[in-house]
C-alpha cells in the first residue's frame, strides 16, 4: 500500500463512523449502515495491512468478549417470555413492542437514557480497573447536578467558554467529593463500598436543600421542586441545531459521554497513568515492588471516578432538563454499576451496555403503552441480565475460594 | 521397554494433545507407568510436563488422547474425578491453610463426621495412622503456619494419601527444598514405593533423577524427545537430550580481583516480621563492585525481609543502609530502582509479576515511566513491543507473542520474564533471591553466565539462594544467614556445602557465641 493510501483509508473510516455514529444516535437509520460499512472497511484494512491470522484471532477475541453479556441477555429474554406465558401476556407482542420502541420508535428516549449511565458506567468501570469498587457514583452524581445548576444559572458568558467550564467545576467538584473516601481508604484502609455510600446519601439529601435555596419554595411551587432554569446559552447544543429531523430533546451528552469513553480507554491502555492504574488493581503487591505507589493511584482512581459520575449530572441539568428536579431516586448511579458490570469494565463497552439499558427502559415504556404489558418486565430482565452477569463473577470467585479450600489449586505451572 | 507387557502399565496416558491458542503444549504425548514404579518427566522450560500432569489431574481437557488406569480407558473431567480413581497431585505451590492444624488441613473437603461437623478426634487418629504408616514424624496438632516449607510438603503429600492416592504427581517437589530437606523428601518417596505407591516425578535437576527415579521421560518442545533407565544414562546425555545441545552443568567462575571499596552497605539493621518479631536482627553486610556476594541460610532466617528493607518494601526499625556513600535507608522503592537497584524476588507470582497483565507489560513494569518506554504521559508502545521482543529473543522466553498474559507461560518462562526485565536494567546493585528456582539447566547455564557478566561489568551483587550449589558456583563471597543475623563469612575456595551447611542450621551454639561476643 502507498504511503499517502494509508492516513487516507484511515481518514476515511473515522470519517464515516463518526457521521454514522452521530446520525444513528440522531435516529437516522443511514447512521447505523455508515457505522457497520467502518467496521467492515476496517477489517478489509487490518486483513491487507497485517497478517489474516491476527486478524482472525481479534474477530474471535472481539466475538468471545461480546458473546458473554449477549448470552446474558438472550437467557434473560427466555426467563421473561416464560414469566409472561404464566402471567398470561403475550410475549413475542410484547417484545416486538420492546424492540420496536427502545430501537426504532422512541431511540431518541433510549439515547437520552443512555447518555448519563455513559459517565456513571465508566466512573464505576474506572474505579473496578484499579480495584475499586465506586458503589457511591449516585452521590457523585447529584454534587454534579447541584455545580452544573449552580453555575448554569448564575454563570453568563459565551456557551463555548461557559459550556467547558461548567463541565469541568462539575466534574472537578464531583472529584473533589470523593477526596474523603480517598483519604480514608489511603490513610486508614476505610473500605470506599462504605465510605463512598456514606457520601452518596449526604449528597442525595443534600439536593432538597440546595434545590429550596436556587428556586424550589416549597409554598409557591408544586412538588417536585425544582431549581430556577438555567440560562439558555448554557444549554447543551442539541442535534436539531443541525440535523432538523432529529427529535427536539435530543442533546449532544452522549457525544461527550462517546469522547470520554474514548478518552478513559486511551488513558487506561495508552498512558502510563493508566498502566499503574491496572497494575495496582491486577497485582498491588508487584506493583509496589516496581515503586508504583498504591496510595497514589487508588486516590488518582477514586477522584477522577467522582470526576465521571459528576458530568453525569453536568449531562442532566445542562443537556436534558435544564434544571434541577427534586428526585432522590434517580438512580443513575446504581444504573452505573450495571453497565459497568455488563461491560466487564471495558470502557467502549460502557457505551454499548448504556444504550442497551437505555432501550430497555424507552421500550419498556412503549411496551407498556402499546402492549399492555407491565413495565416491570423490563425491571425483571435487567434484573436476570444483572444476575447472570454478576453471578459469572461470584461463580469464578467462589469457585476459586472452595478449590483453595479444598487443595485444588488452579492448575500449576 | 524392559519386557513390560500391556497389564503391567499401571496408567496410560496415549496420543495426548494438547492445543492452546496458538500454543500447541503437548504434541501426541504417550507415556505409561508401572505400578510401584517412580517415574521422572524431565524438559525444558515450556516442555508442557505440567501441562500432561494438569490433564491427568482433570485441571485441562486434553484436545485429543486417551487415559488407561490399569487397562481400561478413563475420562478424568475433574480433580475429584482423579481423586476417585486414586490419583493424587502435589502442586509446585503449596495450597494449605495457614492457620488450620495439619490435621484440620489433610481431612479438609473429605472430613469424617456427619452432617458436616468435624470429628476432630477420629480425624486425628486417622491422619496419625497414616502418618505411622509412611513413618512420617508429624504432630497433627500443629498449626501450618508454624512449620516449615519441607514439612509442609510432607503435609500436601499426606493429604494425598489420606485420600488413599495410589499414584502420586509431583510438580517440581524440590525447588522450594533446601538439600535436607530434598534427603528426607526422598526418603519418604521410597517408603511410599515400598508401600505399593507408584510416583510421578517433574523435576528440572538431573541429580534427582538419576538419585530416585528409575525411568525418565524427556520431553521437548511438547513432544516426547526419549525414554531412558536413569541407571543406564549420563547427566550430560539427559542435559543434551532436554535442550538439544550440549550443555555446562557448572559454569566456570573465573577468579576476579576486586579493585573497589563497597558501594553498598548495610550497618546494624534491625527488621520486624509480619508478626511483629524481630526477623533481622542487628545485620551488617557491604557489597563491592564487581563481587557476588552470596547469603546462604535455610529457608524463613529473614530473607524474604531483608531483601524487603533493602528494597524500601518493608519498614526498617533501625540501621542504615548506604548505597554509593549515600544514606538510603528511607529512599523509597522508586527512588531505589532509578538510583538503578535491580531486585529479583523469590515469590515470583506475588512480588514479581503481575499475572494477567501483558508479557510486555512486565517486562517494563518499574521502567514503564521513564524514556523511552514513555513520552510524558504516553506509553511508547511501539518501542515496548521491540524492546520485549528483543528480551524475549535474548533470554529464550518460550511464548506465542509479547502481548500474551504472563499467566499463559510456564513457570520457568515466568521466572525468565523477571530476569529479563531486572537484568536488562543496566543495574549497579543487583538483589537476586532464588534466580534460577524452577529454571531448566539450559536457562540456568544462561542465567548464571549472565549473572557472573554484570559481575565482571562491575555491578555489585548481592545472592540470596536456599540452593548451596547455586552460592557455590557464584559467589565471591559466602555469608551464612541464621535466625536475621550473619553468622559466619566463607570464601569459598576455603569452605565446602557441608561446613556452611553446618552454620546454616546454627552451628554449634557456642562458637557462634564465640563468634559474636
Ligand atoms: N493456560 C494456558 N494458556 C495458553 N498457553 C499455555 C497455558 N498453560 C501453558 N501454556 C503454554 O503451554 C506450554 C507448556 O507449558 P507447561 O506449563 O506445560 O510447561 P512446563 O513443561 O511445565 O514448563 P516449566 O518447566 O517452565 O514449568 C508453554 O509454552 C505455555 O506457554
Ligand atoms: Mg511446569
Amino acid at each position: 500500500m502507498g504511503k499517502m493510501v494509508k492516513p487516507l483509508f484511515i481518514t476515511l473510516i473515522i470519517l464515516l463512523l463518526s457521521c454514522g455514529t452521530v446520525l444513528w444516535l440522531a435516529s437516522n437509520f443511514y447512521g447505523i449502515l455508515m457505522v457497520i460499512g467502518s467496521i467492515g472497511l476496517f477489517f478489509i484494512y487490518k486483513g491487507i495491512a497485517a497478517n489474516r491470522e491476527k486478524v482472525k484471532e481479534d474477530l474471535k477475541r472481539f466475538t468471545l468478549t461480546l458473546s458473554i453479556p449477549l448470552i446474558g441477555v438472550i437467557i434473560a429474554v427466555i426467563i421473561g417470555a416464560i414469566i409472561m406465558i404464566i402471567t398470561g401476556y403475550d410475549p413475542i407482542e410484547a417484545y416486538a413492542a420492546l424492540f420496536y420502541g427502545g430501537f426504532v420508535r422512541n431511540w431518541h428516549v433510549s439515547v437520552l437514557n443512555a447518555a448519563p449511565l455513559i459517565f456513571t458506567g465508566l466512573s464505576v468501570a474506572f474505579a473496578f480497573k484499579a480495584g475499586l469498587f465506586n458503589i457511591g457514583a449516585e452521590g457523585q452524581y447529584y454534587v454534579g447536578a447541584m455545580v452544573a445548576a449552580f453555575f448554569g444559572i448564575t454563570i453568563y458568558l459565551p456557551p463555548v467558554i461557559s459550556l467547558p467550564l461548567i463541565l469541568l467545576l462539575s466534574g472537578i467538584i464531583s472529584s473533589l467529593y470523593n477526596f474523603i473516601p480517598a483519604l480514608l481508604k489511603v490513610k486508614t484502609g476505610a473500605h470506599e463500598v462504605i465510605t463512598t455510600m456514606m457520601f452518596a446519601h449526604i449528597a442525595r439529601y443534600s439536593s432538597s436543600i440546595f434545590i429550596r435555596y436556587m428556586g424550589g419554595d416549597p409554598n409557591t411551587s408544586r412538588h417536585p421542586y425544582v431549581t430556577y432554569p438555567i440560562l439558555e446559552s448554557n444549554w447543551l447544543p442539541r442535534f436539531q441545531q443541525f440535523l432538523p429531523h432529529a427529535n427536539y430533546r435530543l442533546h449532544t451528552g452522549i457525544l461527550i459521554g462517546i469522547f470520554f469513553a474514548l478518552f478513559v480507554y486511551y488513558l487506561l491502555y495508552y498512558t502510563r497513568i493508566g498502566f499503574e492504574i491496572r497494575a495496582v488493581g491486577l497485582n498491588p503487591n508487584a506493583a509496589r515492588t516496581q515503586g508504583i505507589s498504591i496510595s497514589r493511584n487508588l486516590f488518582i482512581a477514586l477522584l477522577f471516578a467522582g470526576f465521571l459520575a459528576g458530568l453525569a449530572g453536568f449531562n442532566q441539568v445542562n443537556g436534558l432538563d435544564h434544571k434541577l428536579f427534586e428526585n432522590l431516586s434517580a438512580g443513575y448511579g446504581w444504573d452505573g454499576i450495571s453497565v459497568a458490570l455488563l461491560a466487564s469494565s471495558h470502557p467502549i463497552g460502557v457505551i454499548f451496555t448504556a444504550l442497551l439499558w437505555g432501550a430497555l427502559d424507552a421500550g419498556g415504556q412503549f411496551m407498556q403503552r402499546t402492549a399492555q404489558t407491565p413495565n416491570s418486565i423490563v425491571e425483571i430482565i435487567k434484573g436476570i441480565i444483572l444476575f447472570l452477569v454478576i453471578a459469572r463473577y461470584i461463580y469464578a470467585y467462589i469457585g476459586n475460594r472452595i478449590r483453595k479450600r479444598r487443595g485444588f489449586v488452579k492448575a500449576s505451572t | 521397554m524392559a519386557g513390560a507387557t500391556e497389564n503391567t502399565h499401571l496408567l496410560e496416558m496415549s496420543n495426548i494433545t494438547k492445543q492452546f491458542p496458538r500454543v500447541l503444549a503437548n504434541d501426541n504425548i504417550s507415556i505409561y507407568l508401572k505400578k510401584g514404579e517412580i517415574l521422572s518427566l524431565l524438559g525444558e522450560n515450556g516442555a508442557g510436563k505440567s501441562t500432561l500432569m494438569n490433564i491427568l489431574y482433570g485441571l485441562y481437557k486434553p484436545t485429543a488422547g486417551q487415559i488407561f488406569l490399569k487397562g481400561e480407558e478413563i475420562t478424568i473431567n475433574s480433580p475429584k474425578d482423579a481423586i476417585r480413581y486414586g490419583l493424587g497431585m502435589v502442586h509446585q505451590h503449596f495450597m494449605l491453610v495457614e492457620n488450620l492444624t495439619i490435621t484440620e488441613n489433610i481431612v479438609l473437603g473429605n472430613e469424617p463426621g456427619r452432617m458436616g461437623i468435624l470429628d476432630y478426634k477420629a480425624a486425628r487418629k486417622k491422619v496419625k495412622e497414616i502418618s505411622e504408616k509412611y513413618h512420617f514424624s508429624i504432630d497433627p496438632d500443629t498449626k501450618i503456619e508454624s512449620i516449615p516449607v519441607g514439612l509442609q510438603q510432607k503435609v500436601e503429600i499426606l493429604k494425598a494419601l489420606y485420600r488413599e492416592a495410589e499414584i502420586l504427581i509431583l510438580d517440581e517437589p524440590t525447588s522450594v527444598l533446601t538439600p535436607q530437606e530434598v534427603e528426607e523428601l526422598f526418603m519418604v518417596i521410597r517408603e511410599l514405593r515400598k508401600k505399593g505407591v507408584s510416583l510421578i516425578i517433574i523435576t528440572h535437576k538431573l541429580d534427582e533423577v538419576k538419585a530416585i527415579s528409575e525411568r525418565v521421560y524427556i520431553l521437548r518442545k511438547g513432544k516426547v524427545e526419549g525414554e531412558r533407565i536413569t541407571s543406564k544414562v549420563t547427566k550430560e546425555e539427559l542435559a543434551n537430550m532436554m535442550v538439544g545441545r550440549s550443555v555446562v552443568l557448572t559454569v566456570e567462575k573465573e577468579k576476579k580481583k576486586i579493585l573497589h571499596s563497597p558501594i553498598f552497605s548495610i550497618k546494624e539493621l534491625y527488621v520486624k516480621s509480619e508478626k511483629g518479631v524481630d526477623a533481622i536482627e542487628g545485620l551488617s553486610l557491604d557489597v563491592r563492585p564487581g563481587e557476588i556476594v552470596g547469603l546462604a541460610g535455610v529457608d524463613g532466617n529473614g530473607q524474604s525481609e531483608l531483601a524487603e528493607a533493602i528494597m524500601g518494601l518493608r519498614k526498617i526499625e533501625s540501621g542504615q543502609i548506604f548505597f554509593k556513600g549515600k544514606d538510603v535507608t528511607h529512599l523509597d522503592t522508586k527512588g531505589k530502582i532509578r538510583s538503578s537497584f535491580s531486585f529479583v524476588p523469590a515469590d515470583r507470582q506475588k512480588l514479581g509479576l503481575v499475572l494477567p497483565m501483558k508479557l510486555s507489560e512486565n517486562l517494563i513494569i518499574g521502567l514503564h515511566d521513564t524514556e523511552p518506554f514513555s513520552n510524558g504521559l504516553k506509553l511508547n508502545l511501539k518501542y515496548i513491543d521491540e524492546y520485549s521482543s528483543r528480551l524475549v529473543k535474548d533470554f529464550d522466553i518460550r511464548t506465542p507473542s509479547v502481548s500474551v498474559p504472563v499467566s499463559n507461560l510456564s513457570g520457568g518462562n515466568q521466572q525468565k520474564v523477571i530476569l529479563a526485565r531486572e537484568l536488562s536494567r543496566k543495574p549497579k546493585f543487583m538483589l537476586v533471591s532464588q534466580p534460577t528456582r524452577g529454571l531448566d539447566v539450559g536457562a540456568i547455564e544462561y542465567i548464571h553466565a549472565e549473572i557472573l557478566r554484570m559481575r565482571d561489568a562491575e555491578v555489585a551483587i548481592l545472592l540470596i539462594s536456599l540452593e548451596l550449589e547455586e552460592i557455590f558456583a557464584l559467589s565471591d563471597r559466602i555469608l551464612v544467614l541464621f535466625e536475621g543475623k550473619i553468622v559466619k563469612e566463607f570464601i569459598p575456595e576455603d569452605t565446602d556445602e557441608k561446613e556452611v551447611g553446618f552454620y546454616m542450621t546454627g552451628g554449634s551454639k557456642d562458637d557462634r557465641y564465640g563468634q559474636n561476643g
